[in-house]
Formats: C-alpha cells, sequence, structure tokens
C-alpha cells in the first residue's frame, strides 16, 4: 500500500456528487442508529450486561443473597473434579452428536419427497412443519411422557411386535433414544429451508445428469448435496448450537431432577440446578461461560472445516 | 362477631397508622407501613401444595379478610419443588413475598442470610405453643419462623390391601429385620402385584431417625456431619437383600409414576413417611382407610420419633408490612377456625388454642391419635438443619436412587454423597 489514507480520501471526496452523498448518509446513519437505538438498548440492558456480569460471577462464590466473593479461576477448575458436571457433559455430548444429524437427515428426506409437485403439498409441508412449532413447548413434553411411560402407547403399539422394553422414562438405558426422537420429530424448521435450498438448484443440471444416464443416488450426491451444501452448513450450524442448549423438555420430563440415574441431566439441566437449587450462582456462571466458549470453539471447526465441503455458486472450485 | 383482640389490634393500628399519616404521610414506622378499612395495605402471601390446600387458604385468607378489613391478602402458590427455585429467584431481586410458608429444610439458608424478619421483633402470640418445638424456627436467638403445625414419621399401609393378601396389620412394634420381613411377604404373597413399600433407606428423615435410634446426632453444633461413612454404608446395607425383588419397588417404576408417589398410587402396600401426607394419600389413591403405625427400631425403648414443625409461615425482612405480616402470621397459627379449615392436612396444629378449637374425625382424628400414641418416645426436635440442607436432602434421596438403578454400589454411593456433602459445607462455611 503505497497511498496513505488521507490521500486516498480526499481523492474520493474532491468530486462534488460523492460529497453530497456522503453527507446524505451522514444523515442516514443518524437515522439508521436512531431506528436501531429500541434494540441496542435493549441488547445493551439485557445481553450484554448480563452477560458481563455473568462474567464476573463466574469468578466468585455467590450464592444470592451475599455478595459475591472473588475466587479466581476456581470455579472453573472444580467443575472438571464434579461428577456430575462431566456426567452432564457426557449426556448433552450423546444428544447432540447422535440428534443432530438424525433431525437433519430426516428434515432433508421430507424435504425432498415434498419437493415434488404433487396435489396438497401446501398441506403436507404445514402438517410436516407443525411439530417444530409446538416441538419445544410444554405441553409437548407432558404429552410426549405420557407416550413413553409404562403401559403409554409406545409401549403398548411395541408389545404389538413382541418387544416389550417397559416404560421408557423411567429406563436410564432409554431416555435418550427417547430425547433423539423428539427432536427428531421436530425437524420442521430445517425441513422449510431445505425446502427453499432445493428449489434454487437448477433443473436443467437434473435433466442434463439423466441425458447422461445419472440414478437417483447419482444426482443426489453430485448434484443435490453440493448445490445444497451452504444451506446444509447453515443447518448443521443452527442445530448443533440449538441441541447444546436443550432444556425445557429435559427439565419437565425429568421432573427438574435430570433423573433417571442422571440419564437426562443435561447440562443446560445441571447449571439451572446448580443456580436455582444449589444456589450456587458463581458455580453456574462459570458453566455458562465454559458452554458459549465450547459452542464458539465447535463453530469455529465447522467454519475451517467448512472449506472443504461447502460450494457456493460462482466459486471458482 | 367482633373479637375483642382483634377488635384492640385494630383501633390500635387504626391510632397507629393516623399518627402516622400525621407525621410524614407514609408511615414507615416499626410496624410498617398500616392500612385502614376504606384504603387497605396488600400483603402477599405464597404457599406450596396442591388444589385441595389451596382451596382450604383461600378460605381461611377470607376469614382474615373479613376479620382485617384493614388488610387484603394476596395470594399465589406452586408445587414444592418448584417453590424454592422461585424464592431464591426473588430473594436475589430482593422481591421476597410478605408473608411465606416455609420448610425448615430452608430456614438457615434464608434466615441467616437476613431474608427473614426476626419474628421476635413483632407481635405473635406463642403462648399456646409447646416450648419444645419453638426452638425449630429460631436460629442464634432470632425468631424466624411460627410452625403451624407438627408432623412425626410413621408407616403408613392400606388394610384393605394386606386383608386381600391374608396378611395380619403390622402393630408397629418391629425391628427393621422385621420390618424387611413384612416387606418381603407382601411381594411375595402378591406374586408381584403389590410392592411391600419403597426403598426406606433412600429417604433422609428416616435416616436421620435411625441415627437418634443409635443416639448419633446428623448435624453437630458447628455445621458438621455428625456421622461417618461407615454410619451411612450400613443405613444403605438395611434393604440391600430387598432391592431387586417384590419387597421394594423398583426405581424405574418409582420414576414413572413421578410426581404421583407409588403408595398414593396403590403399587405399594406402605409407605415411610411423615404423617401429614394422609389426606393427599386419600385422595391420590382412593382407599377407604388408612392406618399409621411407628417407624421399625432396634432398640424398643427408643424410637427416635420426634415432632417436626410440618411447616412454618415465615415474613420477609424487606416486607413494608410488617403489622399486617405479623398479623396475618398470628391468625394462620393460633387462629381455632383455621384449625377448622385445614385440619390435619398441614400437620396437627402445633398451637394449643389452635388444636383445641377443631373437631377431629375419620382420618384427621387417626393422624392425631398417632402423635398422641407416640408421645412417649418422642424426643425434642431437631434444630434447623444446617445451611443448604435442602441440596443434602435432594442429592441423598438422588444417590439411593442411583444404588437403586445399580449404576453404583453401596462403597460408591457413600463416597459420592460424602463428597458432595463436604464440599457443601466448606462452600458454606
Amino acid at each position: 500500500m503505497t497511498q496513505s489514507p488521507t490521500l486516498s480520501r480526499r481523492s474520493t471526496t474532491s468530486a462534488p456528487a460523492p460529497l453530497r452523498k456522503s453527507k446524505r448518509s451522514g444523515a442516514d446513519a443518524r437515522a439508521g442508529y436512531t431506528f436501531l437505538l429500541p434494540w441496542l438498548l435493549g441488547f445493551i440492558a439485557l445481553t450484554v450486561g448480563p452477560m458481563i456480569s455473568s462474567l464476573y460471577l463466574s469468578f466468585t462464590n455467590y450464592n444470592l443473597f451475599e455478595a459475591p466473593k472473588w475466587i479466581g479461576f476456581d470455579n472453573y477448575t472444580t467443575l472438571f473434579q464434579d461428577e456430575r458436571f462431566l456426567q452432564s457433559v457426557g449426556v448433552t455430548v450423546n444428544y447432540v452428536i447422535f440428534g443432530t444429524p438424525l433431525k437433519l437427515a430426516a428434515a432433508l428426506a421430507v424435504a425432498m419427497l415434498l419437493n415434488s409437485k404433487r396435489r396438497g403439498q401446501g398441506f403436507y409441508r404445514s402438517a410436516f412443519y407443525a411439530p417444530s412449532l409446538i416441538g419445544a413447548s410444554v405441553s409437548i413434553a407432558i404429552v410426549w411422557k405420557a407416550m413413553f411411560g409404562d403401559n403409554g402407547p409406545v409401549d403398548q403399539g411395541l408389545s404389538i411386535f413382541g418387544i416389550n422394553l417397559g416404560g421408557w422414562v423411567g429406563n436410564p438405558a432409554m431416555t435418550m433414544p427417547m430425547f433423539i426422537l423428539l427432536t427428531v420429530w421436530q425437524f420442521g424448521a430445517p425441513m422449510v429451508i431445505f425446502l427453499a435450498g432445493l428449489k434454487q438448484i437448477p433443473n436443467e443440471l437434473y435433466e442434463a445428469a439423466s441425458m447422461d444416464g445419472a440414478g437417483p443416488v447419482r444426482k443426489f450426491f453430485n448434484i443435490t448435496w453440493p448445490m445444497l451444501s451452504p444451506v446444509i452448513f447453515f443447518n448443521l450450524l443452527m442445530e448443533t448450537i440449538h441441541a447444546f442448549q436443550i432444556f425445557a423438555s429435559a427439565y419437565i420430563i425429568s421432573n427438574g431432577e435430570g433423573g433417571p440415574a442422571g440419564s437426562t441431566l443435561f447440562y443446560t439441566l445441571y447449571l439451572y440446578l446448580r443456580g436455582f437449587s444449589d444456589f450456587r450462582m458463581g458455580y453456574a456462571s462459570a458453566m455458562a461461560w465454559l458452554l458459549v466458549i465450547v459452542v464458539g470453539i465447535i463453530t469455529l471447526i465447522f467454519f475451517r472445516t467448512s472449506k472443504s465441503w461447502v460450494h457456493y455458486s460462482g466459486d471458482s472450485r | 362477631m367482633i373479637n375483642r383482640r382483634h377488635f384492640l389490634t385494630t383501633v390500635a393500628v387504626g391510632t397507629a397508622s393516623a399518627a402516622a399519616l400525621a407525621a410524614c404521610g407514609t408511615g414507615s414506622s416499626s410496624a410498617g407501613k398500616t392500612g385502614s378499612a376504606e384504603n387497605p395495605v396488600t400483603i402477599n402471601y405464597t404457599w406450596w401444595g396442591n388444589d385441595d390446600r389451596a382451596e382450604r387458604t383461600r378460605k381461611a385468607i377470607a376469614l382474615f379478610e373479613s376479620k382485617n378489613p384493614d388488610v387484603k391478602v394476596n395470594g399465589n402458590f406452586t408445587d414444592f419443588a418448584g417453590y424454592w427455585q422461585k424464592r431464591a429467584t426473588e430473594a436475589a431481586g430482593g422481591g421476597l413475598p410478605d408473608v411465606m410458608q416455609w420448610d425448615l429444610s430452608y430456614l438457615r439458608d434464608y434466615g441467616q442470610r437476613n431474608q427473614l424478619l426476626d419474628l421476635g421483633t413483632v407481635n405473635i402470640n406463642t403462648d399456646a405453643f409447646e416450648k419444645s418445638l419453638l426452638p425449630s424456627g429460631q436460629i442464634k436467638g432470632k425468631t424466624y419462623g411460627i410452625p403451624t403445625s407438627t408432623n412425626a414419621f410413621a408407616v403408613y399401609y392400606d388394610p384393605a390391601k394386606l386383608a386381600s393378601l391374608g396378611i395380619a396389620e403390622p402393630t408397629g412394634k418391629w425391628t427393621y429385620d422385621e420390618y424387611n420381613a413384612f416387606l418381603t411377604e407382601v411381594g411375595t404373597k402378591s406374586n408381584g402385584a403389590l410392592f411391600g413399600g419403597t426403598d426406606y433407606t433412600g429417604v433422609w428423615w428416616m435416616f436421620n431417625i435411625w441415627l437418634r435410634q443409635n443416639n448419633i446426632e446428623a448435624f453437630t453444633e458447628d455445621g458438621k456431619l455428625g456421622f461417618t461413612k461407615d454410619d451411612l454404608k450400613k443405613w444403605w446395607n438395611q434393604t440391600a437383600a430387598l432391592r431387586g425383588t417384590p419387597a421394594i419397588i423398583s426405581e424405574e417404576r418409582v420414576t414413572q409414576l413421578a410426581p404421583k408417589s407409588p403408595f398414593g398410587s396403590n403399587v405399594t402396600a406402605t409407605e415411610v413417611t411423615w404423617d401429614n401426607f394422609m389426606a393427599g394419600y386419600l385422595a391420590d389413591s382412593g382407599a377407604k382407610e388408612l392406618k399409621l403405625v411407628p417407624v421399625p427400631s432396634d432398640d424398643p425403648d427408643n424410637l427416635g420419633l420426634f415432632l417436626k414443625p410440618s411447616m412454618l409461615m415465615v415474613a420477609s425482612a424487606k416486607t413494608q408490612y410488617k403489622d399486617a405480616a405479623a398479623r396475618f402470621i398470628d391468625f394462620m397459627v393460633n387462629d381455632p377456625e383455621v384449625g377448622q379449615i385445614f385440619k390435619t392436612s398441614r400437620g396437627v396444629p402445633a398451637s394449643k388454642t389452635q388444636r383445641d378449637g377443631t373437631t377431629f374425625e375419620g382420618t384427621d382424628k387417626l393422624v392425631v391419635d398417632y402423635e398422641k400414641s407416640i408421645e412417649q418416645y418422642l424426643k425434642d426436635a431437631p434444630e434447623p438443619p444446617i445451611v443448604g440442607f435442602g441440596t443434602l436432602e435432594a442429592s441423598f434421596k438422588r444417590i439411593a436412587s442411583d444404588l437403586n438403578y445399580g449404576k453404583l454400589d453401596i462403597n460408591a454411593a457413600t463416597d459420592a454423597w460424602f463428597k458432595e456433602a463436604e464440599d457443601l459445607i466448606k462452600q458454606n462455611a
């Protein structure tokens, strides 16, 4: 760079037309910030402020009643000796690793089915989307608990086929499959995004492939997958972050205890219990920040690896 | 009907409020802000419980308001678990309700941390209370809670279920081995259709009673554990042979049934717990009759039993309406008509005035009679347990349940609980 910044600025402002433009853009900017202000104030007061204070609290011993006591990194170091914490990490990682890909696979499969022109597609799309609207609600968690309980519809349904698992809710080995089913069932949101992505793929590509004698599997891996990869990437990222944050359904199905035998002790549930049942808000804050950091790192890894498999149209590759 | 004391209080309050109004308009005297019949003050009252208790409380509040036209009571309730999480958030924000129903387990957490009003500084009549009971609401000479009622530990059983299996009703004079044999008999004779009971070693208070039977204190004066790992191992070993047999219900079933209890769901023949659960069990199970007998003990002269305040009434340290709050607490614990409304659903009324003014019939009489029958065995009520006791109690239950799932063996379970307990005691020291 040989040109100094002042020089370059003078060179652009020397022409009269851009000058007027920059004046106007100054006023525009003011108007813009004014319109932004309500959100900005809310963002600072309700998001940034609490985040900073929770960062501070994570270095303290704070029981909600008395002033926080500074203890440095103690909360962070004791975390790794806390068996319940390690258990909650295990449960959550399990859920993310199995739940997210299955949910995305279901979403993509259904999106591809709904992509063809058929009568009543609008109805099917709404019907498949509905669970994701209500899936995270309290009532669904209660229904789910009843469905998978002793002699519930699932237990009885499986008995017809000679599978006698009993209730899933009380069986530590079966609670995780139950939660994964619950999340897979809510594939509606990623499905809608997949559907939009599928519509963007030019039909000529498929026609050309057919001409060349490519079957459906070949078409999927050579056309659909690469063309859809930015959308897949987006969904994978969002759903992974989302999965780490599972709370409401776990809280309700396990009566807020993370049982049976700790099998539903999700990270956020343990965080909540530490903060609001055990009054260890400093500890809970440390957990929250650790989650933020870990999710941040995972996102970074996703972005780094994305270069090798995500293709944006217009890319030379 | 004009009650003389209430009439006098009203007059006194009226005078005080007039004086306060004359002084500055916003009275903040030692009695706090006061109201009048035309311009009543509103206090918030919160409690835990089911719909049945909500209905009874609504009646009690209406009665209080008719007797105290200068106070309005705004009631609010949740279930027990959610109750404490809500209080914690409110306390952090400085917004605890004026008057609250309270549990002994949490008295230190809030009392020692200056969240609760010292009720010794306001006017509440405790003349009609057993002197041995009041200390359970006191910490270091300050009174933070007034017991509404007492409860005691007992073994519940359903006579009809035992009769149908041809098993004789227990007398309540039994050792742990005899009780275990009884549980096994139920499970065997019913062919697993009816379990003997739940694993009673998972209940903290039963463990506490067993410690008392062996003359061991659960907690020392300075807030440390008074028992050893070996004691706890011995305790969890009591039912080692019963786990996984029809004598006790599996933890899987217990989890499935939650939040309803196994006994209330008619899948067990007995349950070891507080005697004031009677009304709830009757409603849940639909049983015609349930009976109570004392807990087992290996020492027939020492049953380790005591009367515990089943719940206390407390006020927020930050309440602006100290006088109204005190009058409401006084009313809830002493008034005979309140006794008539609640019967034994809060436990047996602690105040003699209230107890004598209440007619107990049917199952309510069973509970009262049970507490009378164990009178000779009763020892002093325990002091308010250590700070963080609610957490310890919950982890005791959780770890015992891991034990039943076979996730931990007795040694590992004991180590796990002690680690959590010691960590917590250190944390709150």
